[in-house]
């Protein structure tokens, strides 16, 4: 089983992009204070719902990463529900988009950690409590937070790959059954159970995020 | 030879490993949750949510012991060639 080209699945995340920006820009055509249109009552649906989302796990301070990790919910359902469109790739199947959404995010957190709460603060949080134990803190500790974008970014990778390989081998069992003369979607159970995964995926890579960034700037009050 | 049985024996068994392992803990926490929604009918959304999260994360070691089966798959040797050594030895 070759590995898709990461300029092929860079190619199809632009896709993705592109449809997203398009869809905005013409949600966002002619706003009304009271909303009339079915299609801007829809849209300030998601964005509350993702900003009381947001604000759920963050707390007060949440409101300006809103956008952030609306963003990055809406951009890897998107990207998850592109495979299963007929002659698509999921972009989030191949490690180099999981890779970077994971790095982008671990950046993200450690500078709202660092513009929150100052720099020493942050690295005394990294050192632990006692402080004559931060040798042996400090070492486990950097470690920990760099398992963070590595499980991330493996959780999403190895979930929609999985997915697809399964589909593939699914959709290669389509005239075996009656051998070649009636054709069974024997796929279609996965594509439901797929389309359940590309949510809870996409759920999950943003609430660990707006959880680490909560942690990175609450500081020392949540210990 | 004895390092091919080992890798097939590695490739055979790591997977189901986890999975049994995952399977319990996920079957627990289902278990706990919804526990918690028979005591509790007006908390079930809070309840649901978190338990699909939890869900996810003991999933996803699952998905890393999958990934070490993809890595160790592709090293196993044919069944030919194998074959072939073993007519031809």
């Amino acid at each position: 089983m070759e590995e898709a080209s990461p300029w092929l699945l860079f190619a199809f995340s632009v896709l993705v992009i592109i449809a997203l920006g398009l869809f905005a820009i013409l949600s966002t055509r002619r706003l009304e204070r009271m909303p009339t249109s079915r299609r801007q009552s829809l849209v300030e649906l998601v964005v509350e719902s993702l900003k009381n989302f947001t604000m759920g796990i963050i707390g007060p301070k949440g409101e300006k990463y809103t956008p952030f990790i609306g963003t990055l919910f809406i951009y890897i359902l998107a990207m998850n529900l592109l495979g299963l469109v007929p002659g698509f790739k999921a972009p989030t199947s191949g490690l180099s988009i999981t890779v970077s959404l994971a790095i982008v995010v671990f950046l993200v957190y450690n500078a709202a950690g660092i513009l929150e709460t100052g720099f020493i603060p942050y690295l005394k949080h990294l050192a632990g409590e006692p402080l004559w134990l931060a040798p042996l803190m400090f070492p486990i500790h950097v470690i920990g937070e760099l398992a963070r974008p590595l499980s991330l970014s493996i959780r999403l990778f190895g979930n929609i790959f999985g997915e697809e390989t399964i589909l593939v081998i699914l959709a290669g069992m389509t005239y075996v059954i009656i051998p070649y003369v009636v054709a069974i979607p024997t796929q279609f159970p996965i594509v439901l159970f797929d389309v359940f995964i590309a949510f809870v995926q996409a759920l999950v890579f943003s609430m660990l995020s707006a959880i680490y960034i909560s942690v990175a700037v609450a500081g020392h009050e949540a210990h | 030879m004895n390092y091919f049985v080992a890798l097939a024996l590695a490739v055979g068994f790591g997977l189901p490993l986890a999975v049994l392992s995952a399977a319990m803990a996920q079957g627990r926490t289902a278990s706990t949750a919804l526990e918690g929604i028979a005591r509790q009918p007006e908390a079930a959304g809070r309840i649901q949510t978190a338990m699909i999260i939890g869900l996810a994360l003991i999933e996803s070691l699952v998905i890393y012991a999958l990934l070490m089966f993809f890595l160790l798959q592709v090293k196993l040797p044919e069944t030919e060639a194998v074959l072939k050594i073993i007519r031809g030895g």
